[in-house]
């Protein structure tokens, strides 16, 4: 059998590999974790979306490289602007808040995560890391197969939570239907009708046996039965969490404050998605991403203390994705355009913190752009086997080892 | 055929069941009834009032599509949104600058009170603009012109309030998809790559020969015209050079060619090498085959049906050539055809919010709309003026989950709550017991699409379940019931097929 290997780069090309254990410098061998369905510490993953394809090179800033600066004169950030991690990387000094729980250990950088052959439109290259599936389109997430595979009872309403307005397509799955809910004030069926039209209405929403026959028709049966007993279960089994300390007046904010409840309600809900945005920032980036990014930073802090003061913080592990970095040299519009490879966050009391991979070379380009040095379905492996403890079989297709990030 | 020979990996297909007729786009000559109409007229249009309804059943197909086609002018609705401010007032720029000259500080208090009130007068035009169109969508006499503006709002899609696109920079960029609603896309192309507001949402009014920027001519021809896999990321690199100084005046808001800025150099696109434009660009991608046949899959996915047949896509594309991107003649062909009025497309589709929302304005009679509904319109996932991205609204199955249900529910229930007059849809006088009371109640609502059981469960709700002593309907819960069983049915999945 051949021997597992990340793919670290692919330029002009060529396929360079190397073992994990060079990469990473670890021993890869975790203790077996309880799988799903666990007890009343289950493991939670929440997935946040940075929308638009995040500016890595202005996020994870790579002040230590020349090429850096020469590419970018009206956006780089200052060597003495920067929040240094040390003498090659350093933090977006919006990102301060991060930075704090980066020094506590809380928060591993992924960099330079992409994939091969990366796709420059926003709409086919979120479909592949929503997907994981960059050679062709199956129709189903990542998490939605994760969920199917993982012997959660499909009678569970709540075995996953999309915070967004439109279920997002990692969510997708074939047993495991998974609720959209923008706010938890507006789920919620406002008939104060009687108990009779309660009862006819129960019965009403699920009418498929219509006179026409219609694609939609059982789809539209289902969504309509399940948003009427979720609606009714999910305020009630929420309602007992009281959250600590102030969260940001944001929409990740508020999407991170219903998540903790959610996560601290104990509902059996495996991973939540948030999503936040837009980043696509082809023109004055400046003012857009660093509001963004404190937006994130403070958004996540906020969450993690709020998580930690429940005695939850160890059991919530949160991952950022974006569709793709942005293009290094920006461009005459102080903004960037769509680029490759972009750094990952890993946040939580339960992981190793530090950087993990290596930055991308800015001197060896791919058409302008920097290209990836991990595959980001080592990350998604990562987070099924070592923090789900759960085989990736029938959810990453193809040989990801994971990496040694997570704490056993 | 539905996914029955697919791949457990492959997508889900909203395709209907069954097979594509022998001769899908020749006239339709079948039955044409209450029902067929209602069709029609929610596909054509945002649907019908009862009497609307009935008169189309009455009048038959052809004459029915001649109406919509040959559409009367629509002179008589506002042409445009009240407005809240000047233009100066909306921009504040000659007052920012001012103030930015004398303090040089950006932090200064007073420019930051004039930043929240310039935002607060852009947010309140927002408001005005999503109003104006919801309001020509209800009153319009000309259905099919604003239901395909909307169309191609979602084809071209352009956010307000958003990427410095403000005040009535997306009243007339829908101005010019109304414009062109039955004209030649061709030609609305042209006037999109010119357009202020496309040129600053995508941002082409800052590609420049120095640093050019790609991102209308990604979305060109990755969202607009081709598709994914019908260029190379070489084109994209080129046409955006050929873009280069494409951009509007500050002063006027006219479109503008910055010679200075154009890269004037040769460029090879799609296999065409010269000193090529912006136009030149267009011109090259509408000589492609993958051009109609781009315009053919996503006309038949709004119109139509999801998924349509490569056969189907074929044909359709066939037409749109054979007319040279002339639309009013392959509408005038496709809303006449067997496959709309085939039994595979009847409520093959899912209404979107909009279509939902102006609907049943139109089925119980509200006269107008008012700013109230944009947060609900919010709340079922869309608000026109809003796309989530350039990419439009993905539509189908996508504007279903338990939120946006439980959001059209709520909708339906707060109609039938405030002020809606069951006169208006009762039609004379009030039916005489439950039993008719429910059938002209799924007549009306769901042109009779409720199976037996649900008629019963209505009836039966009607009935009041005993509470009443009896079921004849009258007396003072007379009217609170009947608002409730319309409710009802429009809380059954019917309901939300369009």
């Amino acid at each position: 059998m051949q021997r597992s290997r990340f793919i670290i780069g692919a330029l002009a090309g060529l396929t360079v590999a190397a073992n994990a254990d060079d990469l990473f410098g670890a021993a890869l061998a975790q203790p077996a974790l309880p799988g799903l369905p666990g007890g009343a510490n289950d493991r939670v993953l929440i997935v946040v979306n940075l929308q638009g394809g995040n500016d890595g090179l202005n996020t994870v800033v790579p002040h230590g490289m020349p090429a850096y600066y020469k590419y970018r004169p009206t956006l780089g950030i200052a060597p003495n602007d920067v929040l240094r991690i040390d003498a090659t990387i350093g933090l977006n000094p919006a990102l301060a808040s991060l930075k704090g729980m980066f020094d506590r250990g809380q928060v591993a950088i992924v960099q330079g995560a992409g994939y091969p052959d990366p796709d420059h439109s926003h709409f086919r290259s979120t479909e592949i890391w929503q997907t994981a599936e960059p050679e062709h389109y199956g129709g189903t997430g990542w998490v939605g197969r994760f969920l199917d595979e993982s012997d959660l009872p499909a009678t569970n309403l709540f075995n996953a939570v999309a915070l967004a307005p439109v279920l997002p397509e990692v969510m997708i799955g074939r047993r495991i239907d998974v609720p959209a809910i923008g706010a938890l004030h507006a789920y919620g069926l406002s008939s104060d009708g009687d108990a009779g039209e309660r009862a006819t209405f129960t019965s009403l929403v699920r009418d498929d046996r219509v006179p026409f026959s219609s694609p939609y028709l059982a789809t539209v049966a289902t969504i309509e039965d399940h948003a009427q007993r979720g609606s009714e279960e999910l305020p009630k089994l929420v309602a007992g969490y009281a959250p600590s300390g102030a969260y940001p007046a944001t929409g990740l904010g508020r999407s991170l404050a219903l998540a903790a409840q959610i996560v601290g309600s104990r509902l059996g809900t495996r991973v939540v998605y948030v999503q936040h945005g837009s980043f696509d920032t082809h023109a004055a980036q400046k003012p857009t991403q660093d509001r963004l990014l404190r937006e994130l930073g403070d958004a996540l802090k906020a969450f993690y203390d709020d998580l930690a003061a429940h005695g939850n913080d160890k059991r919530v592990l949160t991952m950022t994705f974006s569709e793709f970095g942005r293009r290094l040299a920006e461009n005459g519009s102080r903004g960037t355009d769509h680029g490759e490879a972009a750094p990952m966050f890993l946040i939580g009391g339960g992981l190793k913190g530090g950087v993990y991979g290596s930055h991308p070379s800015l001197d060896r380009l791919d058409n302008g752009d920097a290209t990836f040095t991990v595959d980001f379905r080592n990350v998604y492996a990562t987070v099924i086997e070592k923090w789900f403890g759960r085989p990736v079989t029938g959810v990453i297709a193809g040989s990801f080892p994971a990496m040694p990030v997570i704490l056993g | 055929m539905t996914d029955v020979n697919q791949s457990p990996s492959s997508p889900p297909s909203f395709r209907p069941a069954g097979r594509l007729p022998a001769e899908p786009l020749a006239a339709y000559t079948g039955a044409w009834d209450v029902r067929r109409a209602a069709h029609l007229l929610r596909r054509a249009g945002f649907g019908g009032s009862p009497a609307e309804v009935a008169r189309a059943a009455a009048a038959g197909m052809d004459r029915s599509v001649d109406a919509l086609v040959q559409f009367p002018a629509t002179d008589s609705l506002p042409s445009g949104p009240e407005l809240v401010a000047d233009a100066d007032a909306l921009s504040m720029l000659p007052a920012l600058r001012a103030r930015l000259t004398d303090a040089g500080d950006p932090g200064n208090a007073a420019l930051l009170t004039m930043r929240r009130e310039r935002n607060r007068l852009r947010r309140e035009q927002d408001r005005a603009n999503v109003t104006w169109w919801l309001g020509r969508m209800l009153a319009t006499p000309a259905p099919l012109q604003e239901k395909v503006t909307l169309y191609l709002h979602g084809h071209f899609a352009t956010a307000d309030n958003q990427k410095n696109v403000y005040g009535l920079d997306i009243v007339e960029q829908n101005q010019l998809l109304r414009r062109y609603a039955l004209g030649n896309w061709r030609e609305l192309t042209h006037a999109i790559a010119r357009d202020r507001a496309m040129l600053k949402w995508l941002d082409n009014a800052r590609n420049v020969k120095a640093h050019p920027n790609e991102n209308f001519a990604r979305e060109l021809m990755e969202l607009f015209t081709l598709g994914i896999g019908n260029y190379t990321e070489t084109d994209v690199r080129e046409s955006a050079r050929a873009f280069t100084g494409y951009t509007f005046a500050p002063r006027t808001g006219q479109f503008y060619f910055n010679a200075a800025r154009h890269d004037d150099g040769p460029k090879t696109f799609l296999g065409h090498t010269g000193d090529l434009d912006g136009d030149d660009v267009i011109d090259v991608i509408f000589a492609q085959p993958a051009a109609p046949k781009y315009f053919a899959r996503r006309l038949l996915e709004f119109f139509v049906y999801s998924d349509p047949e490569p056969e189907l896509v074929d044909a359709l594309a066939a037409l749109i050539r054979k007319n040279d991107f002339n639309m009013a003649p392959v509408f005038s062909t496709l809303l006449r055809s067997n496959v709309l009025f085939s039994d595979r497309a009847y409520r093959a589709l899912v209404k979107s919010p909009i279509e939902f929302v102006i609907g049943s304005y139109k089925l119980f009679g509200v006269p107008d709309v008012t700013p109230d509904v944009i947060p609900v319109l919010g709340r079922m996932g869309q608000i026109p003026f809003h796309p989530p991205s350039v990419k439009g609204w993905d539509g189908g199955a996508q504007w279903l989950n338990t939120q946006t249900v439980l959001a059209r529910e709520n909708f339906a229930s707060s109609l039938m709550t405030a002020g809606m007059q069951s006169k208006s849809f009762l039609g004379g006088g009030p039916p005489a017991n439950a039993r008719d009371a429910s059938l002209l109640l799924t007549g009306t609502i769901l042109q009779g699409d409720a199976s037996a059981a649900s008629l019963q469960n209505l009836e039966a709700y009607l009935d009041g379940h005993g509470t009443s002593a009896n079921g004849t309907l009258s007396g003072e819960n007379y009217e609170e019931r009947i608002r409730g069983a319309a409710y009802l049915a429009m809380a059954m999945p019917a309901y939300q097929l369009g």
